[in-house]
């Protein structure tokens, strides 16, 4: 049996061993090919139902507009509303998690000692790992009554204490890629600090941050997409009612509620909306501007980390 | 003396040196990270306070507990912080790892209960084993037709998969469950963990005795279930998927012989608690009456918080995870073998590879909402299959993490060693066959990490669940994957819609705390494997 086995190896054609690598290759080949095919189809899909919705509501009226009535018959859709709400989120959450993320990193990177390290990351990652839904539950009935609790008149839903959760939210996404940034700082640049006499302080400030500037700020653009795209934080607690922005009183905004982007989505399809109506479709066209905007901002950090990245031999 | 003011930037020059500045500093960056951690950790604390309510028992039930189960886990645990901390690693671990099998175990028993019933199991088992047999025979006979034997690959189980199921329903006469069970669930698993002790020891006896010893202790539950008052059906599942990884573990540690006083902490901490159960029933105290309980996880949801329970969802995630397994992590996978083994790098391929990674990159910053909408249209508009049901979630989110599976297996397929892939080349090994058995294996541990984080992942995502059009309320678990299904997150947000406090700080706390505990464990999983895998190398 054996003594056949190896004659037979050693003189037969290669074509089907040859044709078997080719069908895993392709086979694998596929898998990665799958995922460009996923975002094709959520270009194509988007687009598709977009244009209907446009079909319907013009899409000057709809990127100018600032009223949006979203009914099951039809409505008024000025997506202002709904993207200044969205802009609040995103601004109030970089007020939190770019400070305590920078920080966190620098202290991470910098200063800790391996043990505190190995407590505070594993710490970070679980705070990462946290479902959205459990940050919208304790940002609604926690966190917005602790505000009410100590004098801050915001009401049941407001953009307040959605965007301190959201901030929190991205708090680990900034302090784990800046520290990333950090860490792969040459320690040469910072024995060069040193040697200059520069105190432990001003190395952090004055070589590794600069240092690892473009690290940081992609790491800024990614969390700031993450708060745009977030959705159970801010349809939990911001409430379901599209506000325009208020000018005359700006803090008004925050402590009342509003729809952000995301929660204008999840109304449309939680209403009882049929399938071919405006507010139904409003969602694909909603989808589609979110796409883009998260899209931009994901290429933009790409592009801001290797464009201004500093070479280091 | 001119050149000393020009190069008045000198650090340090502008001012005295300042300690107090850097050590200003320094607090400040801890006392951010710490306000991020004890924020998030407080408001948990306040969840958990809620689902067990355990300022509701008497004084005295406190009071025992503390000094029962209490004091002596925090005595031990100062003991292994300070003298052990060996043993301290295998206390956490043998602590946790009974938790996680036996939610394992619930997990195994929803999925044979709800999803496939012992006999479609056999029945399938049958079908593959048989599948096995046609290809391995067909190789051993025809051993030079490599294309012919494509086809069989292919063909074979599909055709067996197709008939020998129903013929196997169809009989007339069936072996009890339990005997099924047996024949089909314990002895594979009882020739794994032969062959796992076999491999570990590298001892063909030692094998055997394992995988008798499953065995006979699965077999036992026909004589035992009933006196202990479970079903012999569980008993086998406890037996299996608790009892077996636990007692593989405890064995390991007392051969290593490393930290075995870290066994005991599980003892301390059951002894404590059946310690306070005995005396608080014997002194009369009343325990608290916790949101969490038993009846929560097995209970319909309801109008009435007291009945409200989360045992549809429960069955409804356990479902959309094996669609996800089964769906988006070989592909994940896939993908990633072809990126780090068969990409080119160079010419228009290269850049079409190029072209992917960036792609991969951008779709996992894509907002989930993003996904439900491709779930929607994609596979309930296009596709036809009904909305809301366990298949298109599962789907849906599996698109979801198909970016993280690819990213994080193909970080674990990188760190294989160069010089392995070249050893399997130099002896002669095809792409495939070094792929498959020298890098697949090599990888394994780091992709399992990366495939269980993202598990936790989607065990937590609601909003493509909202798009896709999973109901609020499931009042029957699904017995499909084609029902209708909800999972936990959905029903979270469903009960954060209830004004009552009863709901909002009672039942969703609870079901808020069961979340949390299922992604703790498996992220602990995923730690540990990590962690084991980074000590071996």
């Amino acid at each position: 049996m054996s003594e056949r086995s190896i004659d037979v190896d050693l003189t037969r054609s290669s074509s089907g061993r040859v044709v078997k690598e080719r069908v895993y290759k392709w086979l694998l080949f596929a898998c990665a090919a799958l995922t460009v095919f996923v975002t094709a189809s959520i270009i194509v899909t988007l687009a598709a139902d977009a244009i209907r919705f446009f079909e319907k509501v013009s899409p000057a009226a709809f990127y100018t507009g600032t009223e949006w009535v979203a009914r099951s018959d039809g409505g008024t859709f000025g997506v202002w509303p709904l993207v200044t709400a969205t802009l609040i989120i995103t601004f109030v959450s970089a007020l939190v998690a770019v400070p305590i993320g920078v920080a966190a990193a620098v202290y991470l990177s910098e200063y800790a000692s391996d043990r505190m390290r190995s407590v505070l990351k594993p710490s970070l990652e679980i705070l990462a790992g946290i479902p959205t839904v459990v940050y919208g539950y304790l940002a609604l009935v926690y966190l917005t009554p602790a505000l009410q609790w100590i004098g801050i008149p915001v009401s049941t839903f407001n953009l307040l204490s959605a965007s301190v959760m959201v901030g929190i939210m991205i708090i680990p996404m900034v302090s784990s890629l800046s520290e990333d940034a950090m860490s792969s700082v040459p320690d040469s640049l910072r024995q060069a600090g040193y040697g200059m006499g520069a105190t432990k302080y001003e190395v952090s400030t004055g070589v590794v941050i600069p240092a690892a500037i473009s690290g940081i700020f992609s790491s800024f653009i990614l969390a700031l997409s993450r708060a745009i795209g977030e959705t159970m934080i801010v349809v939990m607690a911001a409430g379901l009612r599209p506000r325009m922005f208020n000018f005359a009183n700006p803090l008004d905004n925050l402590l009342s509620s509003g729809q952000p982007m995301t929660a204008g989505m999840v109304n449309a399809v939680t209403s009882d909306a049929t399938g071919g109506s405006a507010t139904y479709l409003s969602m694909f066209a909603l989808g589609l501007t979110l796409f883009v905007i998260t899209f931009v901002m994901n290429l933009a950090s790409d592009y801001v980390a290797s464009r201004y990245k500093e070479e280091y031999q | 003396m001119a050149t000393d003011q020009q190069t008045a930037t000198w650090y340090g020059t502008g001012e005295a040196v300042s300690r107090v500045r850097g050590k200003a500093f320094k607090t400040l960056c801890l006392s951010a990270t710490l306000l991020a951690l004890v924020s998030v950790f407080v408001l948990l604390l306040y969840v958990a306070n809620d689902a067990f309510q355990p300022l509701s028992a008497d004084m005295g039930w406190l009071l025992v507990t503390i000094g029962t189960v209490v004091v002596p886990a925090l005595g031990a645990i100062g003991y292994y912080y300070t003298r052990d901390t060996r043993a301290g690693e295998t206390a956490t671990i043998a602590l946790g790892l009974p938790v996680a099998s036996l939610l394992l175990t619930g997990g195994v028993f929803i999925t044979f209960e709800h999803v496939v019933s012992v006999y479609q199991w056999l029945s399938i088992l049958v079908s593959l084993v048989v599948a096995g047999g046609i290809v391995y025979a067909h190789s051993r006979v025809r051993t030079e037709a490599d294309l012919e034997r494509l086809v069989v690959v292919v063909a074979v189980p599909a055709l067996a998969l197709w008939f020998i199921p129903g013929l196997i329903l169809s009989l007339p006469m069936l072996p009890t469950q339990s005997l099924t069970l047996l024949g089909s669930f314990v002895v594979p698993v009882a020739v794994v963990v032969g062959l796992f002790v076999r491999r570990q020891r590298e001892n063909d006896r030692d094998g055997a005795i394992a995988a008798v010893l499953t065995l006979v202790g699965a077999a036992a539950g026909f004589g035992v279930a009933p006196i202990v008052g479970i079903t012999p059906f569980v008993w086998m599942l406890l037996v299996t998927v608790t009892a077996v990884p636990v007692s593989l573990y405890v064995e390991s540690v007392i051969r290593r012989g490393a930290g075995v006083s870290g066994l005991a902490f599980p003892l301390i901490v059951v002894g404590g608690i059946v310690a306070s159960v005995v005396l608080t029933d014997a002194l009369g105290f009343a325990g608290p009456t916790p949101w969490l309980d038993w009846g929560f996880l097995t209970n319909t949801p309801s109008r009435t918080p007291e009945d409200a329970g989360f045992y549809p969802p429960l069955v409804g995630s356990v479902m959309m995870l094996l669609i996800i397994v089964i769906s988006a992590f070989p592909v994940g996978v896939g993908a990633a073998l072809y990126l780090e083994e068969y990409a080119p790098q160079r010419g228009r391929w290269g850049r079409l590879v190029d072209l992917i990674e960036v792609n991969i990159g951008n779709l996992a910053g894509v907002p989930s909402v993003v996904y439900g909408v491709l779930g929607l249209a994609l596979f309930i508009r296009a596709g036809g299959l009904g909305s809301g049901t366990a298949l298109v979630g599962g789907f849906t989110v599996g698109l979801l993490i198909l970016p993280i599976v690819i990213i994080s297996s193909q970080e674990a397929i990188s760190a294989v060693p160069d010089s392995m892939r070249q050893a399997s080349y130099g002896m002669g090994a095809t792409k495939w066959q070094t792929t498959r058995n020298v890098v697949l294996p090599e990888a394994l541990p780091g992709i399992m990490t990366g495939n269980i984080l993202a598990m936790g992942r989607a065990i937590g995502e609601t909003a493509p669940l909202l798009i896709i059009g999973a109901p609020a309320v499931v009042r029957i678990a699904p017995s499909s994957f084609t029902n209708k299904f909800s999972a936990m997150p959905r029903q979270i947000y469903t009960w954060s819609g209830e004004i009552d406090a009863a709901f909002r700080h009672g039942v969703l706390a609870a079901g808020v705390v069961t979340l949390l505990v299922v992604l703790l464990l498996m992220n602990g999983a995923a730690i540990l494997i990590r962690n084991k895998y980074q000590r071996r190398e």
